[in-house]
Formats: structure tokens, C-alpha cells, sequence
């Protein structure tokens, strides 16, 4: 069997596996059901002798009883008619089996996890795919055609892999643990069909997406429909996402049910579950980041084994826009994080206490080592990017001022604000926690470096950006566009600004507390007039001093004003601190866009002090992307760990609990090895599944020389 | 494979063995050890954070500045009272006075508290018995030094978490818990729980704060609660009897209290007043029985509404 054939078997394998997913996860809801129907069958007749949703302990009264009840006296009603007993369990339905003797857990752990890494990848990736096929459109310029082609064809490679991974995820499920199962179906029954049938819309618009690159060139329309092609994939991926987190949300969160009795009282409450937006969003940009580094790495390892420079070239540039998109979506990935913990906590704060106080806080120790981690590589790989500009000397005189800040500000965020103590060491130091390092563990110092390592990247990106740009065009000179881009990005930020100051005014909270609000209210006053004199100074051509100012209020407020006040808040009004946290976040962001929006402008007719002479980087700049893409993957995996884990001995938290020999939460060490292997295991899958979608193009590339050599052979004749 | 990619495999496994070595080391760190079960070993930092965690005990106690609960006694400076109970009922210890009073937490009932602890291996919190041991070495170090060989000396006396099934309660109507949050903040009926009770942050705090009361009551409790609330009155929301020299009398729970003055809050058609009193007009004070929660609640609220807020409350887990 040749290549060829091999490539073309995958390619048609790839349909064959989803219509195989579909009728077998189909077929295995609908068996499931008759099975689960036909157990409960007697039960049923027993206690109620009526119809009801399979899979559901029914409620111990009529809908007439109810009624009749409804109509008496609620104190009559409080005694007599309520039961709570506890039993001893009863044989019953299986609840659990395992895999061939294996820890079902672990299976379920592994194949989910690995499941949930390819589906980052191909719900990210068409995100940015279609967006740079639209500058390549727009702009007249093949090479991003080119490049979102490449990104595509690393998409339907995985894509297959995806599906599989998915249906062997749902076997696992159903087979291990089938009265989990069972009451998800009972739930979520009418968006299983709908997410089978988005596959199928997912799986048509991908691969329609790809094969129809070459066809639909040409016209105008042509390009269109294409590009309307992918943003269709990106809505059937999007929403296919968002299903699957309404089951994972409903986990932690369950909603739209009577807890004690599983019985569906409202789907729609049951999807939107308090943590549904919060993941939904959190997994959208998280997918954008994660799909950037790997494809920043895919990039690096080319760039690595390339022969030619042209090559290098190319995926010089492939990688630095896979940083690019990893780090752009990794900068507000922490605000989305904030919400999410914001949110857990509002829904369960035992769970909050878990997550941030509990069995769980050192994972954040672990999280944020990686994301350092990120942040470190990230801004090494564009400080190396500099050396390949030339004019670039000017600014790096900054570097080793943005790699002490960055440091200090990653050893902050590692403090953690309770080491174990001896009895000893509690003694000499006479109270419990450490009275220096304390300061630096508590979240106000961690919110604050947090966004100070923000600040920085976007710095870095800054300069890096104007590394070849020399004397700049006045702003008059920028047309309409340069105004009324300021004055619209300055418009969204006084907006975003002021409406939250305005809703501070009428937080529900008592008068002794609320006076802590009051000096977040005037930080977001003054953000908003530094926004406008930013806006002013730009127009008078003082750009670069516009943006030194907003830099300086942004740090000052947010991060050095924010650090002492946060302590205080602590203290004194805890309550206030989700508060300070969001106007915190809304003011750097202010100031991203706005400082963003000023550069582009600002440097948009500036001359070009020279090119970028793309190829020229040294081999540790590619080794940073390979990092890069490493440790996204290892984040995914812990972060699942987390979010998984909260829900300590619960399937379904408060709902259902698990009873397997399984319901506890393994120790770090113990998550550590086995997200270690799942990490080990999705990157040498994803390598593998890369050199398959390789394979074509390395024959074509082998006829062509063939072809060349034949020409070249018949012309010597 | 060629020379870069077998460099660039290195180099991934590299990452992921630093990884697995920083959890490793943080395992240490935080006591968990490398076995399988988090918060293994039983040590103060696991038993900590099974107190403020899983184990539901910050639901009821407070340690000194830290929590907020008063249904439970006050933990801080728990070791030495132990040791005094210990040689008040003949107890070799005040380790077996606490073990005591986990396992069989109605057999010993400080002073001026109610009957209320579960038993914590048992539905609906189920500590193993490991944590358990972990949480006693904790309550060791609340003014004391921690014995972990004592402690587990107590290792067979402690059973080990239940594997008993809650039954589900079933509400005798239909109800929604998310029903059940809307009417207890509903301000514009003419009872509103969130007037003075506390849940996730929203709410007052006139009453005890119901956050996570799910996860250490039954839904009788309250049920119990809300029809009859003297029948049970939190430790620390009595309702006190107040009379002045001019002859006025007052009921209320005690906001604060200093040398000179009296604060209280007291209930005025479903509203809540505070009173200053000097303390040099109070001519009687004394505790009384009845509860500050209005009794007739049962008569305001529908069927449907009253078990959609047993149903929210019994969710605040």
C-alpha cells in the first residue's frame, strides 16, 4: 500500500468514523433508555402507578394529590407530609463497572481529557483560520491565505481523532458508569440528539471548509462563500462546545431539577446553569489560546527541519502568529478565569472554599508556576523576535526591565499564603502564618501581579511592534479613520467604564460595608478621565505620551493602589472584593485597547526603519514555542483536574453521589503522573496525526521534484 | 526519526518531567504525601483544610477571628478546655473527650448549645476516617501541640465513613429551588427571609447566615424551623427581655453591647428596628425563649412557596 493510498484511507475514514460515532451513540442512548425503562418499570407501577421519565426515582405524590394538598394549610402541611430516612444501601440497578479490572476513573480521566485537548484544537483553530483567511482576502496577500490553508489541514487531520476520542469517551461513560449516565440522558436526552446532528454540521462545513479552498479562488463571491463556510464551522463547533458544557456545568452546578429526585423540572434551567457562561466563555478564548501554541509549535518543528530558507521563512512567520494569538488570547484567559472562581463560589461556596481554601489550593500553586511559565516564554520569544528587526536596538534596553518585573511579579504569585508550619517555626515566629510572606499570598497581591505581568506582555508587544517603525506620520495626517478609531475605542472604554462605576452606585449592601465601594467608583472616574486626555493628547500628535500616561494611571491604579486597598478590603468589608476585583480588571482592559488602538493609528504611516528578515532566529526561540505548546497542554490538564475535582464525591454535585471505591480526590503527586501521561499521550497523538496530514503533501512535493528532474533530464537530451 | 525531532521530543519530555517533579514537591509542601487520596496522611494542614472544607465544621464553629458561625462553640483555645471536661467527666484525656464528642457528638453538649453536630462519617458529610483523625490533629494544635502517634492510637474507635444512601426528600408539591431563592430575597411580599438571614453574601444579618445549612441539616430541621421557630433558637440569636426604669418593655436580639449601651434589633411589622438603650435605663434584662423569627409564617406563605424555600435552603450545599 502506498502513501497515497494510506493518506486517501484517512481521509475517507474520517467520514466513516463520525456516521459511526453517530448511529453508535445514538443507538447506545436509546438502548440505554429501554434498558433503564424496563428495570424501573416495576418500581414505578409500585409507587405510583403512573407514567413517568425513564431513569427518574419517581416523586412520592400525584399531580392531583398535589392540588389537593396545595389547597390546605401549610403548617397541616409541614409535618406529616415530608420524609427524609436513611437506608441502607439496596441492591439494585449496576451503578458502576470496571474497565478490564482498571480503575475506571483513571479511564474516564484519560480518555476525556485527551477527548477535550483534540476539541480545544479543532474548535480554536478555525476561529483564527477563517479571521486570517479574511486579512489575506482583504489585504491581497497569498501568504495568509496560505497559512490559514496550512492551519485547516492540521484541523481535518484532528478532526477524526476528535470524533473517535468522542465516542470512545461515551462508551466509557455509558458502560462504567451506567446510573450516572442514566441520569444525564433523563436530563439532557432532546440536546444529545441536537449535539449528534451539529456533528454532522460540524463535520460537513470542515471538510467542505478545506476541499473547497482550491475550488472556490477565483471571484470575489466565490471567496466569500468559502469564508462564510468557515464561520459556519466555527457556529456548529461553537455550539456543539457549548452543549457539552451544559452537561459538564450541570455537574457542578446542577440546576432546572428537583435535587432530591432528579426530576426534570425545567431543560432549560438545566443548560443554563449558573457556571454555564462563565465555562462557556472561559473555554472559547481558552481554545483560542491553547490551538495558537500548538500551532506556534506544529511552526517551530517545521522551522526546525526545514531545508531551504524560504521554508524557515514561512514558518518563522507561522510561529510568531501562533505566539501571537496564544498570547492575545492568554491575556484576558485570567479575567474569564476570575469570573469562573467568582462564579463557582457564588453557587456553592463550599465548593469556592474547596477550590481556593481547600484540598485544592495548591493546584493554584502549580497553575500559576505555568503560567508564569507561559507568560516567561511568550515574552523570551518575542524579545528573541526583536533580533530578526532591525531598528529594534532602540528598545531593547527595556528587556532586562521587563524580565525583572515580570519575575518579581511570578514569585509574588507563588507565595503561597499558608505554608505548613512546625510547631517549631509557629513558635518562634508567634503566630501562624508567616508575617512578611503572608502579604504577598493573599489574592489582593495576586490580582494585582497578575495584571502588572499583563501590563508587561503588552509592553513587550509594543515595542516589538514598533522594533522596525521609525519617525511617524502626524495624526492629522491619518484621515478619518485614524479619528474616528480613537474616538470609538475611547467611546467603548468610557462606556465599559462608567456603566460599571454607575452599577456600583446600587450594589445591595449594608451602609458600613458599602462605603468600601465608594473609592473603586472614583478609580474608575479617574481611569475614564486619563481615557480621554489619552484621546486628546493623540489628537494633538502626542501619542507615545498618551500612552506613557494611561501605562502609569492603569499601574498606579490597578495594580499599586489596588495591592494596599485589596489588603483593606480583606479586612474589613470581604464582600467588597469582588467588586474591586472586576473594576480592576475593566480598568487594565481599558487601558489595553485604548493603548492598542493609539499604536496602530500612531504607527500606521510611519516609515520602516527596516524589514523583518523572517528566518533569522535563533534555534532557543523555536524551543520557546515548543514550551509554549507544552505547557498549554499540561494547564489544560490541570485545570480539567480542577475543575473536575471540585466536585470532590459527587457525580452531580449535591444530587448524586458517587459511592465508587473511586470517590475520592487523588493527591497531587497522583494527578501529576497521570496528567503527565495524558500530556505524553495527546502530543505524540497529535505529532502522529500531523505526520499523516504531512504525508500527502510530501508526495506531491517528491513528484514534483521527480517531474523537475524529468524536464530537466529531457532538456539535457 | 531525525536528530531534531528526536531533540524536540527530549526536550518535551523534559517539560513534562519538571512538571511531574513541581507536583511532587508541592505534594510535599502541603502534606498530601503521594498515595492516592488528597488530604492523605493525617496531619494539622490536611485536618485544616478539611475543617474549613469538606468537612463542613466552619458551617457551625468558628476559630477565634476566623469564621463567623456561633451555632457550635468557639474552637480557639479548644485544647485546654478539652483537657478540663476530660478530668470533669474522668476522662484519661481531653483527645478522648474530643474523639468522644466526634463520634458520638449528643453524648457531651457544651453549655448553652443545642444538639445539632452530625455525625460527621454519616450523610450527608461522610469524612473517612482518615480525614477524621486529620481533623483531631488539627484541633490539636488550637492550643495545644500536635500528638499524631496519640491520635492514632484512636484510629479503631473512629468508624469509618458510611456508605449509607440518603433517601431523597420529597417536597409533597412540585417545587423549584430557584423558586425558592426569588421568594426568600422577594422584598415585596410581606415576609422576606433575606431581611435577616445571609446566603452567599446577599441578604442581612440579623438572623444566623444560612449559607451552606444544606450540607449539615435535614429539611425536617427546617421545616421545623420556619413553622415553629422556638423550638429551636441558635446559639446567639436568643431574644432578649428588656425593660427600662421608665417601664418599656422591649424584645429583640442584642446587636452590640458596650459599658454604657445596648443595641438591639427588634422585629416591627416585619420590619427591623434598631433600639440604643443606656444602660443605665435598663432596669430588667433577661433571655428569653421565644424566637425573634415571626411564628406565623406557615400563614403567609403558599404551600408551593414554603417548600420552594425548604427546597433552596436544603440546595445551599
Amino acid at each position: 500500500m502506498n502513501k497515497k493510498i494510506l493518506l486517501q484511507l484517512t481521509k475517507r475514514s474520517t467520514f466513516i468514523v463520525v456516521f459511526l460515532f453517530f448511529i453508535s451513540f445514538v443507538s447506545s442512548i436509546s438502548l440505554f433508555q429501554k434498558v433503564f425503562a424496563a428495570e424501573e418499570a416495576p418500581t414505578q407501577t409500585s409507587k405510583e402507578g403512573g407514567g413517568a421519565a425513564p431513569g427518574v426515582e419517581l416523586p412520592q405524590f400525584e399531580a392531583g394529590k398535589a392540588q389537593s394538598t396545595a389547597g390546605q394549610p401549610a403548617a397541616a402541611t409541614g409535618a406529616g407530609t415530608t420524609t427524609t430516612a436513611i437506608e441502607e444501601e439496596e441492591v439494585g440497578p449496576v451503578q458502576y463497572r470496571t474497565f478490564f479490572g482498571i480503575d475506571s476513573r483513571v479511564v474516564v480521566w484519560i480518555v476525556s481529557e485527551l477527548h477535550l485537548m483534540f476539541a480545544a484544537f479543532v474548535l480554536g483553530v478555525p476561529i483564527f483560520a477563517v479571521i486570517v483567511e479574511i486579512v489575506g482576502f482583504k489585504g491581497g496577500d497569498v501568504k495568509y491565505d496560505k497559512m490559514a490553508k496550512e492551519f485547516t489541514k492540521l484541523l481535518s487531520a484532528a478532526f477524526a481523532t476528535t470524533a473517535s476520542l468522542g465516542g470512545l469517551l461515551g462508551f466509557c461513560l455509558f458502560g462504567l458508569y451506567p446510573e450516572f449516565m442514566g441520569h444525564m440522558t433523563n436530563v439532557f436526552a432532546p440536546t444529545m440528539y441536537i449535539y449528534a446532528l451539529m456533528f454532522f454540521g460540524e463535520a460537513f462545513t470542515l471538510y467542505g471548509y478545506y476541499y473547497s479552498w482550491e475550488i472556490l479562488k477565483g471571484t470575489a463571491f466565490r471567496k466569500w462563500f468559502h469564508i462564510m463556510l468557515g464561520v459556519m464551522l466555527n457556529l456548529f463547533g461553537t455550539s456543539l462546545m457549548f452543549l457539552t458544557n451544559s452537561w459538564a456545568t450541570y455537574m457542578m452546578s446542577p440546576a432546572g431539577i428537583v435535587p432530591t429526585t432528579g426530576k426534570v423540572l425545567s431543560l432549560y434551567h438545566a443548560i443554563y446553569n449558573p457556571l454555564w457562561m462563565p465555562v462557556n466563555l472561559h473555554r472559547l478564548i481558552a481554545n483560542v489560546c491553547f490551538g495558537g501554541f500548538i500551532v506556534g509549535a506544529y511552526a517551530a518543528v517545521k522551522f526546525l527541519g526545514a531545508k531551504s530558507e524560504e521554508e524557515k521563512a514561512h514558518y518563522d512567520w507561522m510561529g510568531y502568529v501562533g505566539n501571537f494569538i496564544g498570547v492575545g488570547a492568554l491575556i484576558p484567559l485570567p479575567f474569564a478565569g476570575y469570573w469562573l472562581g467568582r462564579e463557582v463560589y457564588s453557587s456553592s461556596p463550599v465548593m469556592g472554599n474547596i477550590m481556593m481554601g481547600g484540598a485544592f489550593s495548591w493546584t493554584f500553586i502549580i497553575q500559576a508556576i505555568l503560567i508564569g511559565m507561559l507568560f516567561i516564554g511568550a515574552n523570551y520569544y518575542l524579545w528573541l523576535g526583536m533580533g530578526r528587526i532591525k531598528g529594534s536596538e532602540r528598545y531593547t534596553k527595556f528587556i532586562k526591565y521587563l524580565i525583572f518585573v515580570i519575575f518579581m511579579c511570578f514569585a509574588v504569585w507563588l507565595t503561597p499564603h499558608n505554608l505548613p508550619l512546625s510547631g517549631e517555626e509557629r513558635a518562634m515566629i508567634g503566630e501562624q502564618y508567616h508575617p512578611f510572606s503572608k502579604y504577598f499570598g493573599v489574592m489582593a497581591a495576586k490580582n494585582a501581579v497578575v495584571n502588572l505581568i499583563i501590563l508587561a506582555t503588552f509592553f513587550s508587544f509594543l515595542i516589538y511592534r514598533r522594533s522596525n517603525k521609525g519617525e511617524m506620520a502626524p495624526f492629522s495626517e491619518q484621515g478619518r479613520a485614524g479619528k474616528i478609531g480613537i474616538f470609538s475605542a475611547a467611546i467603548f472604554c468610557l462606556l465599559m467604564l462608567v456603566s460599571y462605576a454607575i452599577s456600583l452606585n446600587f450594589v445591595e449592601l449594608e451602609a458600613n460595608i458599602k462605603v468600601f465601594v465608594k473609592p473603586l467608583i472614583s478609580a474608575l472616574y479617574i481611569q475614564s478621565f486619563a481615557i480621554c486626555l489619552a484621546a486628546f493628547l493623540t489628537f494633538k500628535n502626542k501619542g507615545k505620551l498618551a500612552q506613557g500616561m494611561l501605562f502609569a494611571v492603569t499601574a498606579c491604579i490597578a495594580v499599586l493602589y489596588f495591592w494596599y486597598y485589596g489588603f483593606q478590603v480583606m479586612q474589613k468589608a470581604n464582600l467588597v472584593l469582588r467588586y474591586l476585583s472586576v473594576t480592576q480588571v475593566s480598568i487594565v482592559m481599558s487601558c489595553l485597547i485604548m493603548n492598542a488602538i493609539i499604536d496602530i493609528f500612531m504607527f500606521r504611516k510611519a516609515k520602516l526603519v527596516g524589514g523583518i528578515v523572517w528566518g533569522k532566529m535563533p534555534v532557543r526561540s523555536q524551543y520557546a514555542l515548543i514550551l509554549l505548546c507544552v505547557v498549554i497542554v499540561i494547564l489544560m490538564g490541570l485545570m480539567g483536574f480542577i475543575r473536575s475535582g471540585l466536585r470532590m464525591d459527587w457525580h452531580i454535585y449535591g444530587v448524586l453521589q458517587d459511592t465508587s471505591q473511586w470517590a475520592y480526590t487523588p493527591t497531587l503527586a497522583y494527578m501529576g503522573r497521570i496528567v503527565g501521561l495524558i500530556v505524553a499521550l495527546f502530543l505524540g497523538l497529535v505529532t502522529f496525526v500531523f505526520w499523516l496530514a504531512n504525508l500527502g503533501d510530501k508526495k506531491k512535493s517528491e513528484k514534483a521534484e521527480e517531474y523537475e528532474d524529468e524536464v530537466v533530464g529531457y532538456e539535457k537530451q | 526519526m531525525n536528530k531534531s525531532m528526536l531533540k524536540i521530543t527530549a526536550f518535551g519530555i523534559a517539560i513534562i518531567g519538571f512538571y511531574i517533579y513541581i507536583t511532587m514537591y508541592v505534594a510535599g509542601l502541603s502534606g498530601t504525601g503521594g498515595g492516592g487520596e488528597s488530604a492523605g496522611g493525617v496531619n494539622p494542614e490536611a485536618g485544616e483544610k478539611i475543617f474549613w472544607g469538606d468537612g463542613q465544621c466552619s458551617t457551625c464553629h468558628k476559630i477565634g477571628t476566623s469564621g463567623s458561625a456561633t451555632r457550635g462553640p468557639d474552637q480557639d483555645g479548644l485544647i485546654g478546655r478539652a483537657e478540663e471536661r476530660a478530668k470533669e467527666l474522668g476522662m484519661p484525656s481531653g483527645l478522648d473527650y474530643l474523639v468522644e464528642s466526634i463520634v458520638e457528638p449528643e453524648k457531651f453538649i457544651v453549655k448553652g448549645y443545642d444538639k445539632i453536630m452530625p455525625k460527621v462519617f454519616d450523610p450527608p458529610i461522610m469524612l473517612s476516617r482518615e480525614k477524621i483523625l486529620a481533623v483531631l490533629a488539627y484541633l490539636q494544635t488550637l492550643g495545644g501541640e500536635p500528638d499524631i502517634a496519640a491520635i492514632m492510637k484512636y484510629k479503631d474507635k473512629i468508624p469509618e465513613a458510611s456508605k449509607k444512601k440518603v433517601k431523597p426528600w420529597v417536597p409533597p408539591v412540585v417545587v423549584d429551588a430557584k423558586e425558592g431563592e426569588k421568594i426568600f430575597f422577594d422584598e415585596t411580599r410581606p415576609i422576606t427571609c433575606g431581611k435577616c438571614h445571609i446566603v452567599n453574601g446577599k441578604g442581612k444579618q440579623v438572623g444566623p447566615e444560612l449559607t451552606g445549612i444544606g450540607a449539615i441539616q435535614t429539611p425536617e430541621y427546617f421545616l421545623e424551623s420556619i413553622l415553629t421557630p422556638s423550638a429551636k433558637i441558635v446559639k446567639g440569636y436568643e431574644t432578649m427581655y428588656v425593660i427600662t426604669t421608665d417601664g418599656i418593655p422591649y424584645n429583640g436580639l442584642i446587636k452590640s453591647e458596650t459599658d454604657a449601651e445596648l443595641v438591639l434589633l427588634k422585629e416591627e411589622s416585619g420590619e427591623i428596628e434598631e433600639v440604643a438603650i443606656p444602660k443605665s435605663d435598663i432596669q430588667e434584662m433577661k433571655k428569653q425563649d421565644v424566637s425573634i423569627m415571626p411564628g406565623n409564617i406557615g400563614e403567609l406563605l403558599s404551600v408551593r412557596d414554603f417548600y420552594g424555600i425548604v427546597s433552596f435552603l436544603q440546595s445551599l450545599k
